[in-house]
């Protein structure tokens, strides 16, 4: 593919928090152009950690590579006159204004759908913009445990090693993301209809659809819980020089497993043949699994692992992800010129065809494409 | 009208990532034929006890809404078949390893031949090509490719393993980008080979931390702590394993929270005025927080943090979901029926659409092979006697 999938749409993007920006950053790496309206001085994911050395935020750098930015400011006077400048030439409008502040900015459902009839107008909040809830604030840790998954984190070892802490959200912005990737891939299903329309999404209803897991559990009459749900045998492993995740389903790969422990002696237990019984003993097999893997080096168990086709994986640092043989050879990221220096950016985790489709390598200062408002034909400035 | 009504998938996804993907896209209208065969049933399908009981796991949620026909891929009959099913799709999912539909002789090139403009979409772990692509995987082994499993867990403890919610974002991320090459198809008349990998999905989702660590930062393992805000984590309630999230990201939200837990003093109180020292301080505002918590109900509690415009939520587990108005007032969650009269909980549409409140899911989990009279007869036009020959033959089976 040689062309980008969104190539031209035009999306206007008013985010203040993480998810509404993920909607936007999705589009813009699929081709879309998008325009961020941001407050006077930009909006708050510049100032988000983590940092790079020179003090621009790595998140921001992250979710806004390629995007655009107009200065477009609530408290101008020609804030609506902006707005509405913008919305009439634009397909999507993403925006994460608290409800109870739209209609004061004439954002709210019933004006753009009056306004602007053609444009599909996706609401991005925490609990969405309907519902009991729709005012309430959230943060990353209050959506990950609305949505359930905290509570059942985390299991396995760490639930065996601190099993009197309180639960634990996911790394980053987990949350957030779920929220942002499920409200574009409903924008882009509105948009499929031809016609513009308000979408509601909603980050803690992404995340229970995420966690529909849980949910059909308890359909079935039971609740899940963080110190009973982990694998009865497998999970994080440590080993001489770090962890390795293990996990067998199938029995092929649970004599995969033996052959690669070794195990011709007490494995050949009769109770063990088939998958119940070795659930009931899973403790047992952990014990033995987790002393053999104690003095293995996790590069060469890796290897030996998957050779053998028994699903095993090193958890990678960050620093292993950027150099990875997989990643390096399917060219996942790009290389960001920054005031801080090159950076690298993951493009998609997807791609069209056979090759992942390459990050813009621009970053905007806030408001570097002010023309698109004013008409002017001023440069360009970057973050 | 659904926004999706008129697409049609030939899903030959299985496990969870990639049903989970077609599963989105049957919420907001399209038809989803799932293709299954009784010779190696869906595993999900199947009893499934690492887990721990006998009992199908996600099958349910995932394959509710679609229709099911029994087709045998190693059998040249059944694979002449799949192709006519992808003859009259819109999009062709899969979820097999790398190269697997190749060898069975449904590789996006021989699909193409048959539906030019058609849109395959294929989830595997480590992606359709480089090195590691044959590697299998499971969603805890995509999290800990990424990175996503290594930066969560306590500072002091080791990586957390990450559960479905890995595989249903990765299924996610699947249906965006199918949807994405759709819109490109409706403006080029292109079809074209979506390729989803889901270690990247994991890694995408801390590419924040990736993108500092390609600058020499290095982002640990953090607990519930967050790099600026504080106070920010889970707090005791009086209920026993009630757990009471609270993240403060404003001084005026930490002064309004001083005042709320009764202790003005330290709303005041320089070290704590400013975010940065705040932050620094963080643990020594863990106790007076604890300490006020510990004798509230939570929900409560909650609501009254939420009317001082401090984010609060408590830790709930599924009961706590489907119980909540907010959430069936949503469609987010509603009742199924299953094909025996059973009713369940199930989660519903991703998103609300002015144009469309009917609910997600309208149907339960079908029968192996339960519409193929209708898939079979109706859109493929075989006869009677042409799908009995080809059940005979196990060519259907």
């Amino acid at each position: 593919m040689t062309d980008k999938p969104l190539t031209g749409l035009r999306v206007i993007e008013r985010a203040s928090g993480v998810a509404a920006a993920q909607a936007g950053r999705l589009m813009c790496q699929m081709g879309a152009e998008v325009i961020m309206a941001e407050p006077a001085g930009g909006t708050p994911i510049r100032e988000e950690h983590p940092l790079l050395p020179g003090g621009q935020s790595a998140l921001f750098t992250y979710l806004s590579a390629g995007k655009c930015s107009v200065i477009c400011d609530p408290s101008n006077p020609s804030f609506r006159q902006d707005m509405d400048k913008l919305l009439a030439e634009a397909d999507i409008f993403i925006d994460d204004t608290p409800v109870a502040d739209r209609t004061a900015l004439g954002l709210d459902e019933t004006t753009i759908a009056t306004t602007h009839r053609h444009i599909v107008h996706l609401s991005v909040l925490p609990f969405g913009a309907f519902g009991p809830k729709a005012g309430w604030k959230g943060e990353e840790l209050n959506l990950i445990h609305a949505g359930g998954e905290g509570f059942l984190l985390p299991n396995g070892l760490s639930a065996d090693l601190f099993p009197d802490r309180p639960p634990l959200k996911i790394a980053g912005h987990f949350a957030e993301m779920q929220g942002g990737t499920t409200a574009a891939m409903a924008a882009l299903a509105a948009l499929w209809t031809g016609e513009g329309q308000f979408v509601d999404a909603s980050v803690q209803d992404a995340n229970v659809a995420v966690g529909a897991f849980g949910i059909q559990r308890f359909g079935d009459g039971s609740v899940e819980h963080r110190l009973t749900r982990s694998f009865k045998f497998g999970g994080v492993i440590e080993c001489a020089d770090g962890y390795v995740e293990l996990l067998t389903l199938e029995p092929r790969q649970w004599q995969g497993l033996l052959d690669l422990l070794g195990a011709d002696d007490w494995a050949q237990d009769a109770s063990l043949a088939d998958e119940v019984g070795r659930s009931a003993r899973g403790a047992e097999i952990n014990e033995r699994i987790r002393g053999w893997a104690r003095h293995q080096k996790v590069e060469d168990l890796v290897s030996e692992a998957q050779t053998r086709g028994v699903p095993m994986a090193r958890y990678n640092a960050p620093e292993h992800v950027l150099i990875g043989l997989q990643e390096t050879a399917r060219g996942i990221f790009s290389t960001l010129q920054t005031p801080d220096g090159p950076v690298k950016v993951q493009s998609l985790p997807f791609r069209f065809g056979p090759d992942a489709l390459p990050v813009s390598e621009t970053l905007p200062s806030p408001g570097a494409d002010q023309s698109i408002l004013t008409g002017d034909n001023g440069r360009r400035a970057s973050a | 009208m659904k926004p999706l009504a008129g697409l049609r998938i030939a899903d030959f996804t299985v496990h969870a990532a990639g049903p989970f993907c077609t599963h989105m896209l049957s919420q907001m209208g399209a038809e989803v034929i799932k293709v299954e065969t009784a010779l190696r049933p869906d595993i999900f399908r199947k009893p499934h006890a690492v887990y721990g009981r006998q009992g199908p796991a996600t099958f349910d949620q995932v394959s509710s809404n679609k229709l099911s026909v029994r087709l045998n891929l190693k059998h040249p009959e059944g694979v002449a078949l799949a192709k006519k099913l992808v003859s009259i799709a819109d999009i062709a999912a899969e979820s097999f390893r790398a190269g697997v539909m190749a060898r069975l002789g449904l590789g996006y090139d021989v699909l193409r031949e048959t539906k030019p403009d058609i849109v395959m979409v294929s989830v595997s772990s480590s992606g359709q090509t480089g090195p590691e692509s044959h590697f299998a995987g499971y969603a805890p082994l995509f999290g800990a490719w990424g990175g996503l499993g290594y930066l969560s867990g306590h500072a002091d403890g080791p990586p957390v393993e990450m559960r479905h919610v890995m595989d249903h974002s990765v299924g996610m991320h699947a249906a965006l980008a199918t949807l994405a090459a759709l819109h490109r198809r409706r403006r080029s008349g292109l079809g074209c080979h979506v390729d989803v990998a889901a270690r990247e999905v994991a890694s995408s989702l801390v590419g924040d931390a990736l993108t500092a660590a390609s600058a020499g930062v290095t982002v640990g393992r953090m607990g519930n702590d967050d790099m600026t805000r504080a106070p920010h984590g889970l707090f005791p309630t009086v209920n026993a394993d009630r757990w009471l999230s609270i993240a403060v990201s404003t001084d005026a939200e930490w002064q309004k929270l001083a005042e709320i837990i009764g202790q003005p003093q330290l709303g005041s109180d320089p070290r704590y005025a400013t975010q940065s020292s705040r932050h620094a301080h963080r643990r020594d505002l863990d106790d007076p927080v604890a300490a006020w918590t510990g004798a509230q109900k939570g929900e409560a509690a909650a609501d009254q943090l939420q009317a001082a415009g401090i984010a609060a939520h408590l830790s709930w587990a599924a009961s706590d979901i489907v119980a909540d108005p907010h959430m069936r007032a949503r469609g987010s969650i509603l009742e199924v029926t299953e094909t025996n009269g059973h009713r369940r909980a199930a989660v519903g549409r991703p998103a609300r659409f002015a144009g469309d409140d009917a609910p997600g899911i309208t149907r339960g989990t079908p029968a192996l092979g339960g519409d193929e009279d209708y898939v079979y007869g109706e859109l493929l036009g075989l006869s009677r006697a042409r799908i009995n020959a080809l059940v005979d033959d196990k060519a259907i089976y």
